[in-house]
């Protein structure tokens, strides 16, 4: 006798219960028909109903004429054993035959006890706060360690450049850079556009127009050009860079190239991020003109000549100003890279953590990308 | 009861591979109700190309696979829908959600496609763990549980829904001897009680003496079913010289340095 009858179960009517309330607290409940994981649903709650106002001394289930489809159905019977409805009640189930029964009593209401116990562990807020805390020291401890570690790694390669795999930066100039172009361009395009029509409106007030061209000269070059292009980068590259080691990590790709004898930050985090500080001036240097392009159209179409845009934005924006854009593309380079690296080599278990890892990525280089520009803004303000 | 009616998976004229690379040409075979039917095979023979084309994962290029009288290829929809839910599968890793405990991996399918309320879904899982020796872990997450214990959760999760098919891929892939005798000896539990059928790809032999009510053999050559039986015949009988190696654990001539 084995719990799938032989003949196709589909059709058997569906599992009906009928109560029968007796004196003194004395419950029988007779069950029928096909009892699976479906048919379940709909007959558990009925009992519910049924059996929780009764004040039941004794409940005897009998099963006899019931036809328990695979093992699931068995789950109703263990809870009315066990109790479930009729918590004051001693409980008999009876009519199944010998392989049922044996599979029915394999589990008992203390097992579901035990687990409901295990389940939900609430810990108290003091808990949170110092698991949070040592998180926090932990991730502070290894952002400082893996940026010494890099620093020290970066020194050695601009002493012995040929240590550099130059393949793989130039496959990841193609891929986190190269393929980039179109949209960072076409959005620094749409900014420069933005900046304007937006400085047309309050600039026509006074007559002052031209200054548009100081505006989206000046803008796109020392601002937002390298901030645009690095957070861009962020969103993709650094993201890609993370999700991309954080898989190797779940693989145990990285557990290979430590047993191998090679160090993850030198093979894979040194040249994403020589990859990074190299990409990011060149896609910079696109933005700028791009955002230059977007602004000195909306002055075309206010009826400026192109020598004239040219003259007020020569007279305004200087060689050292995109020497200085430039530098902080750098500077934003190098924060998305490492940042990207740093993150998907504290990949922990799972698909979730490399999710999370990409993520965290992204939110902490556009923080550290938008932070260091405020440093920059204070310190060439403070200098000049 | 004929034995026409006691196929309850039957593959016809199945020609699989992707694109234009074929893997399997012109495959038959039926699977009988309750029995443990083990795929065997080289690798690169086939085995997990044939497996994805029986649980409708890939579509075959030419042929149909029947399940409980349903064409499987040919469905759509909730057809389909139906038809997926009475079978299992447990994949060569387990394929568990790592975001879920142990009880909520084996609670999800119920939670999707029953009415059952809470309690009774945990109680269908623990149940489910409770026959697979794993009640005590319901708790855990995926990544705190041994090899073994995950294969073992992965049944339970498979067998969700109470299908009366179960497909294994590889299930003794990665497991020590002991615990691959104590899957082997849980397969056959399941058989025995729940008359569940069972599809298992395996290179394992001794596990496929163990368990194995009927074999088919595939040969990535050959691209097709070199050798059908029980596992005893295919060792005793065989006079294919790919069968005999398998069965002996001989190397081909090219695998060795000495002959190569």
């Amino acid at each position: 006798m084995v719990l799938f009858s032989r003949q196709k179960t589909e059709r058997t009517a569906a599992a009906q219960a009928e109560v029968l309330a007796e004196q003194r607290g004395r419950v029988t409940v007779l069950l029928r028909g096909r009892l699976d994981v479906h048919t379940m649903g709909d007959l558990w709650r009925d009992l519910e109903a049924r059996l929780r106002p009764l004040t039941a001394v004794s409940l005897d289930v009998d099963a006899t004429q019931l036809n328990v489809s695979g093992g699931g159905g068995l789950a109703l019977l263990r809870y009315l054993k066990a109790g479930g409805f009729t918590p004051a009640a001693t409980v008999s189930v009876g009519g199944l035959n010998a392989e049922l029964d044996q599979i029915l009593h394999m589990f008992a209401g203390e097992d579901f006890e035990s687990y409901r116990a295990r389940r939900r562990r609430a810990s108290s807020v003091l808990e949170e706060v110092g698991a949070s805390l040592r998180t926090s020291a932990r991730d502070l401890r290894e952002q400082v360690a893996f940026v010494g570690r890099m620093a020290a790694e970066l020194a050695g390669t601009i002493l012995h450049p040929e240590r550099l795999r130059w393949r793989e930066v130039t496959r990841l100039c193609v891929t986190a850079g190269a393929n980039a172009l179109p949209i960072v361009s076409l959005l620094s395009f749409l900014v420069g556009l933005i900046i304007g029509f937006e400085g047309a409106q309050p600039l026509a007030q006074f007559g002052a127009q031209i200054f548009i061209a100081d505006m989206v000269g000046f803008g796109a070059v020392r601002e937002l050009g390298p901030m645009m292009t690095a957070i861009m980068l962020a969103g993709r590259s650094g993201a890609a860079f993370a999700a991309e080691i954080g898989t190797m990590k779940v693989n145990e790709e990285l557990a290979a190239l430590v047993t191998m004898g090679l160090d993850p930050t030198r093979f894979l985090a040194l040249q994403r991020v020589a990859a990074g500080i190299l990409l990011t001036p060149l896609l910079t240097v696109y933005t700028m003109f791009a955002g230059v392009l977007g602004g000195t159209l909306v002055m075309l179409s206010l009826g400026f000549s192109l020598p004239m845009i040219y003259h007020q934005m020569a007279t305004r924006v200087h060689l050292l100003d995109i020497c200085v854009g430039l530098g902080k593309s750098v500077a934003f380079g190098a924060i998305f890279s490492a940042v990207g690296c740093l993150r998907g080599f504290q990949t922990g278990e799972g698909a979730i953590a490399v999710g999370v890892s990409a993520t965290r990525a992204v939110v902490t280089s556009i923080f550290l990308i938008i932070l260091a520009d405020t440093v920059f803004a204070a310190a060439g303000f403070l200098t000049r | 009861m004929s034995a026409q009616e006691d196929i309850v998976i039957e593959v016809k004229h199945l020609t699989a591979g992707y694109g234009d690379r074929e893997i399997l040409r012109d495959v038959n075979f039926g699977v009988r109700r309750g029995e443990v039917f083990i795929i065997i095979g080289g690798s690169g023979s086939g085995k997990s190309t044939l497996l994805k084309h029986m649980i409708g994962l890939l579509p075959p290029l030419q042929g149909e696979v029947w399940i409980d009288g349903e064409n499987m290829v040919a469905a759509k929809g909730d057809a389909r829908t139906q038809l997926l839910r009475r079978f299992g599968v447990v994949y060569q890793s387990g394929a568990l959600f790592g975001s879920m405990t142990v009880a909520e991996n084996v609670q999800l399918p119920l939670a999707e496609f029953t009415d059952l309320p809470e309690v009774a879904r945990e109680y269908v899982a623990l149940g489910k763990l409770k026959v697979v020796g794993l009640a005590g872990a319901a708790h855990q997450m995926p990544s705190e549980l041994s090899g073994g214990m995950q294969k073992r959760t992965a049944i339970a999760r498979a067998m969700a829904l109470d299908p009366h098919i179960l497909f294994l891929d590889e299930p003794s892939a990665g497991l020590d001897p002991v615990t691959s005798a104590g899957l082997d000896a849980l397969i056959k539990e399941l058989s025995c009680y729940f008359g569940i059928t069972f599809v298992i790809v395996s290179h394992e032999l001794q596990s496929i003496y163990a368990i194995a009510d009927r074999v088919i053999m595939l040969d990535g050559q050959a691209r097709t079913i070199i050798a059908e039986g029980t596992p005893a015949e295919l060792r005793d009988q065989t006079t294919n010289v790919s069968v005999r190696r398998f069965f002996n654990r001989e190397a081909t001539p090219d695998q060795t340095i000495k002959t190569r």
